[in-house]
């Protein structure tokens, strides 16, 4: 797709000067309008309990959830709430899931710590086989034992059970179903090829350098520097350019200058100075040739809390004089000619992969879709805005590109809904880690990795 | 060499500079003047990997090069990318003469490629303070379709942008701050115009510099300080700026030069700096007779202008219609006048708290301001 157009033209530049070299305009940006709306937040008072969250998100989802239920058990089944059931009747019941985990890091265990025992190390998985799930609604909690993968489901989940209540107490499960995948949106993309780079991880300011030349080809291929004159012109076509995140390393976060005595660190410079610098600098060279949209991530000095407000424009005074760069929140979602996206910087499914036991960024990418909201551990386990009003994490339309980024690796998926929705789901590497970023053709939903490298003393390819 | 520095060198397109670098090549090669020459190309095709099919983009040395092809089934670029007398161990020192290069010229990054984005335009200045001070750069703007811009625009920006930016976080501060101090805005405000019409880089950096100890010493700072610049020229477009109540931008513009006292103030005191802080006093003995002097010329013409005696409010209306009139710095002298003279009441004893507090700010700005200014 990217490669069939530029192959003619491979060669043409093994040669001696030309007269004079063809430039190619940039495709037009058409139609773009930014839909992260509910993400951005004005005013934020953090006096609020996080139970409205929980709240919002039962009454917002309860009637799609009664929906689906009926649709796939049928119309005649008992919808109760869990203070109307009776023991042994067959019904189903709408409510929140709580995952009881006995490896999951608490803050009266941290807490602990005064009393000399030891802290929990982080672990990659705190999933353990004495997990429990309990099911919970606006009043009562019960617990559930059954046909349900206890180890896959998160915390924070709505979803609705099929089954009936057993004498101890417990709720036998049948059956569960989620949201699905929520209505499609119109399909207006464009006629002819536009391509749009999503990268994540760029990691500037980490410690190794070896990616730094990668970063720069990458510059290069989208301001059409580089590669031969059929490759410059596919660049051309190359509309957006997306930076999921995780801009900065994680080297750049000096934590540990808060332990130091305070005359160590006086006059030393946090790390994310000089990285934002240079991200400065790099996102000048791509915003003088094409409109970059920035998402910060988990290592961005912008807050920690889902959802990150967009990085602020005094930190990039370089690039942040064309109009061409924009600065959006993670989650981050956007009408490009047409082609709706709607994608995160990765902690959402860094945050799941951790208490679930879906090892695939993909498989869980795809599960998000389904249970229809975008964070389901987001207040327990990932720091959330205490919502109240509504919870902008339920998706209420399907996107039709749905991405996160700082996957360890590429993967992508064309999938097809049952209403004839069309999901491109994208799992954008770590550019630090991989050297790859993704080029979507917003034609017809296909996505091609491209890799860069340069060579080390130790090549061996 | 890498062909990205022959194009912004020699000012030559890109492809052009990689043709060069081929030509170059060759014609070396068939001389076989025994000089060696290494040469990198960049290959860039379709790769399985994963089962995905990929597209790789690779820097590769000479030896490699068609090992590298074999591998690409469709390729679609070849070009030179560097040449060098010695074997390169890795592509460090490739990235490092191209992020060089692009650094002295970051401005125009963008000239010699082959794609050009007429979406690339500089962004207008919103707040309308800065509009009059920075006419110039504006126009630019609509004319900057599809170019982008040589030297002069961009490095006019990105100076005021850093000081928009800061005086962003200020303005909020500002227009939080309690305006029972209108004189003060109003008559800095009136100095706004005179300080930024001739701003300069030197002066923006202190302007940077003051933004931070600026809004802490502000409660403190009285507008006597402002006799020290007697510029007067875009008087006459500030006072409609000035008479615009002190809402955000003004009262930012208005801090503006508050802080450009400061800075004027400061500037001097740097001069004659590596004094100890007690010597401060030795500052302002040294300033004094210049301002004292000023104000036994001020206090005249105040007793003069009985307009001036009351509460200072309306002073500014009348400075206004003092402004158009001739002599613009006796007239800036008077305006001055008032809030001076309420200063200097508080006498020396606050300025020397002045001088010091400033000057300790001045050190921490200098450590941590240092690499940015």
């Amino acid at each position: 797709m990217f490669s069939e157009q530029a192959a003619p033209a491979a060669q043409g530049l093994l040669a001696p000067p030309s007269a004079e070299s063809p430039t190619f305009p940039r495709v037009p940006v058409s139609g773009y309008s930014d839909c992260s709306q509910p993400f951005q937040l004005g005013e934020r008072s953090f006096s609020r309990q996080y139970a409205h969250i929980y709240a919002v998100r039962l009454a917002g989802m309860r009637p799609g959830l009664e929906r689906c239920a009926r649709s796939q058990w049928g119309n005649d089944i008992a919808l109760r709430k869990l203070s109307e059931l009776k023991a042994g009747e067959k019904c189903c019941v709408v409510g929140t899931l709580f995952k009881a985990m006995q490896l999951q890091p608490s803050i009266l265990q941290e807490i602990s710590e005064e009393h000399n025992l030891v802290p929990q190390p982080p672990l990659p998985k705190y999933i353990q086989p004495s997990d429990e799930l309990i099911l919970e609604d606006e009043l009562q909690r019960i617990k559930l034992e059954g046909a349900i993968d206890v180890q896959r489901l998160v915390t924070g989940t709505i979803l609705a059970v099929y089954g009936s209540e057993q004498d101890d107490g417990r709720f036998l499960v049948e059956d569960h179903c989620f949201t699905d995948l929520p209505p499609s949106l119109p399909w207006n993309g464009p006629s002819s090829d536009r391509f749009v780079l999503l990268a994540s991880g760029l990691g500037l300011g980490s410690v190794s350098g070896e990616t730094l030349l990668s970063t720069q080809l990458l510059v290069d291929v989208v301001t059409g520097q580089l590669g031969a004159e059929g490759e410059q012109s596919c660049a051309a076509h190359i509309t957006r350019v997306i930076l999921a995140g995780n801009l900065l390393s994680q080297n750049t976060q000096s934590r540990d200058t808060i332990n130091k005595a305070k005359y160590l660190t006086k006059k030393t410079q946090a790390a994310s100075v000089e990285a934002v610098k240079m991200l400065d600098e790099i996102l000048l060279q791509l915003c003088t040739s094409v409109p970059v949209d920035v998402m910060p991530g988990e290592f961005d000095p912008t807050n920690y809390t889902l959802p990150q407000q967009p990085l602020h424009r005094c930190m990039l005074p370089l690039a942040s004089a064309y109009t061409t760069l924009h600065l959006v929140t993670n989650p981050y979602q956007a009408n490009l000619d047409g082609v709706r996206f709607l994608g995160t910087s990765g902690q959402n499914i860094t945050d799941i992969f951790k208490y679930s036991s879906m090892d695939n960024y993909l498989e869980i990418l795809e599960w998000t879709l389904l249970a229809g909201h975008i964070s389901p551990t987001a207040p327990d386990t990932l720091g959330c805005y205490p919502f109240y009003k509504s919870d902008p994490f339920i998706l209420t339309e399907c996107p039709h590109v749905y991405f996160c980024g700082n996957a360890p690796h590429f993967q992508s998926k064309l999938l097809q809904g049952k209403e004839g929705q069309r999901v491109l789901l994208v799992t954008v590497p770590d550019f630090n880690a991989t050297q790859t970023a993704c080029l979507i053709n917003l034609r017809d939903l296909t996505c091609q990795p491209i890799t860069f490298s340069g060579f080390g003393a130790d090549n061996e390819d | 060499v890498t062909y990205k520095w022959l194009s912004y060198t020699l000012g030559v397109h890109v492809n052009q500079a990689k043709q060069m670098l081929y030509d170059y090549v060759e014609r070396k090669r068939k001389e076989n003047s025994g000089a060696q020459l290494h040469v990198t190309y960049l290959v860039a095709g379709n790769l399985l990997q994963d089962g995905y099919v990929c597209h790789k983009v690779a820097v590769v040395r000479e030896d490699k090069l068609e090992a590298m092809k074999s591998k690409l089934s469709p390729i679609t670029s070849v070009h030179v990318y560097s040449i060098q007398k010695a074997l390169l161990k890795d592509s460090s020192p490739l990235y490092n003469t191209d992020y060089d290069i692009v650094k002295s010229n970051l401005q125009h990054c963008s000239k010699f490629s082959a794609i050009h984005c007429a979406a690339a335009v500089l962004r207008t200045p919103p707040d309308a303070p800065r509009a009059p001070a920075q006419s110039a750069p504006s126009h630019r703007d609509p004319s900057a379709a599809g170019v982008v811009n040589g030297h002069g625009p961009p490095a006019a920006r990105p100076p005021p942008q850093q000081q928009r930016g800061i005086m962003g976080m200020f303005a909020a501060k500002a227009a939080a701050k309690p305006q029972d101090t209108p004189k003060e805005t109003k008559a800095e405000a009136k100095e706004a115009p005179g300080v930024s019409a001739t701003s300069s880089k030197p002066p923006i950096k202190n302007n940077i510099m003051n933004n931070f100890f600026g809004k802490a010493a502000m409660n403190k700072l009285k507008a006597n300080s402002v006799p020290e610049q007697p510029k007067e020229e875009k008087e006459v477009v500030k006072p409609s700026v000035a008479v615009a109540e002190p809402e955000s931008s003004p009262s930012s513009v208005a801090e503006k030069p508050g802080k450009k006292t400061e800075s004027a103030r400061i500037q001097q005191k740097d001069k004659r700096s590596k004094m100890k802080r007690t010597g401060g006093s030795d500052d302002e003995e040294e300033r004094d007779p210049e301002s004292v002097k000023k104000k036994r010329k001020r206090i005249k013409q105040l007793q003069s202008d009985s307009s001036d005696e009351e509460d200072v409010p309306p002073s500014p209306t009348a400075e206004e219609e003092r402004a158009p009139s001739p002599p613009p710095v006796p007239a800036l002298k008077t305006e001055l006048e008032p809030a001076s003279t309420e200063g200097s009441a508080g006498g020396r004893k606050r300025k020397r708290k002045r001088v010091l507090k400033s000057k300790m700010f001045i050190d921490e700005e200098e450590g941590c301001m240092g690499k940015t200014g």
